[in-house]
């Protein structure tokens, strides 16, 4: 039984964690059409400069963090500029911008070699401790992100549905032209939705580097999960990605106490695949 | 002076000129037929001068006296040239209401509460009631589409508006109570310039019509004078004498 709990705690973590990778990815794909190949550079990015600032600069976790996020989203609208919107209306933009974000990835995993190298860093954990569940022991930074998730993703949902900036990323998402025709500035809320998107991945990146080692290639692992949720959920709404994010968290978590560590992501993979013949616009998405 | 005016617009894709050397005005206050046989650049026309997708290949297009060629679609719309499309501008995620309050937001650049009432007074204009006003835009019928892209054209308070064939799928019915709707809305002082191929709604409303034919203008005038003329029965049946 307490292995159960264990089990489900841990479940908890990863999908809060997949959940925040995926909500930055899924809001770029829902508004621009474009899957940013480069949202775990970013991720990698924000966890390094919030390191510089809070470590090196010896000004503390949250001046960190803020710079961490804030440099995400200058980047994303930088990204945008420069390697997306130029090949807006092109009939392969989906194909083109797959290599430019896959460019924009490699040139922030380099730069960051070269900027940080290629030792080991780490973030100290917001919260210190450990928190015990009915036996089961998470790190007070793993229920950290356990709630603050949600609160995140909560805030992004009235964000995107009880604003009128957030319901023009819907209405741009959902037909560009016609958006165009109310007065919506298209191009500009493309750039928001980036800027936006590339945030989320800073946050993520952050709260990554207090449980993981920070490296130039930390995003290249939660980049490859964020796109199973976001496809597995369907390449919708954010609720799609979220009760994505919950299923192969917790699909992830069971798996290793069953299969073990080595035949998990083979697992995931094929439950993936299985979804995708059945339900081809995936698990939660419409037809 | 025009409220719109086209000066030898053009518009080329590669080889095929879609919009050839089409000069006319329209009138501040008048309603505009377009007709012409299917691929004669009328619809091409709509989006060359509100910019969506594409702009004109040459010529001028001036609104208000002023130069929108190669101004971008948004602030178009906000100058006051809207229009709506020939297929249903639907956004499957967002309500009736919703769709009205943004147009009211960023094209009339009104605050939310104002919005929300400019919204709710459209949307019982266009007779599309308080029930059926928070539902999806997906889940309306064919009608209330049609009526809910002339409503978010109109809550930005147009002085032109550009109707893309606001007929097609419509029963008989629904013609006729949208004609009612498109003389209330011109007699409201709104220019309208309507695309149609449902004829007797055209010459009912029309008070001039150009018919266009392989992207130019094939004739120009009173509306039964116009559809009279041996070019234009020509070029919709094709040779052969009406």
């Amino acid at each position: 039984m307490e292995t159960l709990l264990a089990t489900f705690v841990s479940g908890l973590v990863l999908a809060a964690l997949y959940a925040l990778m995926a909500s930055g990815l899924s809001l770029i794909w829902t508004t621009i059409g474009v899957f940013n190949f480069a949202h775990g550079a970013l991720m990698m990015v924000g966890a390094f400069v919030a390191w510089t600032v809070s470590e090196v600069g010896g000004f503390g976790l949250w001046p960190g963090l803020i710079a961490g996020v804030a440099t995400t989203t200058v980047l994303g609208v930088i990204i945008e500029y420069l390697l997306i919107r130029p090949f807006y209306g092109q009939r392969n933009m989906v194909l083109i911008t797959v290599m430019t974000t896959l460019a924009a990835m490699i040139i922030l995993e380099k730069s960051a070699q070269i900027i940080w190298g290629a030792r080991l860093k780490q973030l100290p954990r917001m919260i210190e401790g450990d928190i015990s569940i009915s036996g089961a022991v998470i790190s007070a930074h793993e229920a950290l992100i356990v709630v603050l998730a949600p609160l995140i993703l909560i805030a992004l949902w009235q964000f995107t549905n009880r604003t009128p900036v957030g319901r023009s990323l819907r209405a741009v998402g959902q037909n560009q032209e016609a958006a165009a025709l109310l007065g919506i500035n298209v191009p500009l809320t493309f750039a928001l939705a980036f800027g936006l998107g590339a945030a989320l991945a800073g946050l993520t990146g952050v709260l990554l580097g207090g449980i993981r080692f920070i490296t130039p290639s930390l995003g290249s692992e939660p980049l490859i999960k964020a796109m199973i949720v976001v496809i597995f959920g369907g390449l919708g709404s954010l609720g799609a990605t979220v009760g994505a994010a919950l299923v192969i968290g917790m699909a992830e978590a069971f798996l290793v106490l069953t299969l073990g560590l080595y035949w998990t992501p083979f697992a995931i993979f094929l439950g993936l695949i299985a979804v995708l013949v059945l339900r081809p616009n995936g698990l939660f998405g419409r037809s | 002076m025009p409220v719109l005016e086209l000066r030898h617009v053009t518009k080329r894709f590669g080889g095929l000129t879609a919009v050839d050397d089409v000069t006319f005005g329209v009138e501040e206050g008048e309603l505009l037929g377009i007709a012409g046989p299917n691929g004669s650049g009328k619809s091409t026309l709509f989006n060359v001068v509100t910019g969506i997708p594409f702009g004109a290949s040459s010529g001028e297009i001036l609104f208000d006296g002023k130069p929108i060629t190669r101004m971008v679609s948004h602030r178009i719309a906000r100058l006051g040239l809207a229009r709506t499309f020939q297929k249903d501008a639907e956004y499957p995620d967002l309500t009736a209401k919703e769709t009205i309050a943004l147009a009211a937001i960023y094209g009339r650049g009104l605050n939310r509460r104002a919005a929300a009432e400019a919204a709710e007074t459209q949307l019982e204009a266009a007779g599309i009631g308080c029930a059926r006003a928070g539902m999806l835009t997906t889940a309306l019928s064919v009608y209330e589409r049609k009526q809910l892209m002339i409503a978010s054209a109109l809550v930005m308070q147009p002085k032109v508006l550009m109707l893309d064939e606001p007929a097609s799928g419509l029963t008989r019915p629904e013609i006729a109570a949208l004609n009612a709707h498109l003389v209330k809305i011109n007699k409201g002082g709104v220019t309208i310039l309507l695309i149609e191929h449902v004829l007797s709604l055209l010459l009912s409303l029309a008070e001039r019509l150009i018919v266009l034919n392989q992207g130019a203008v094939l004739a120009e005038g009173d509306p039964q004078e116009v559809i009279r003329d041996e070019r234009v029965i020509e070029a919709y049946l094709g040779g052969r004498s009406a």
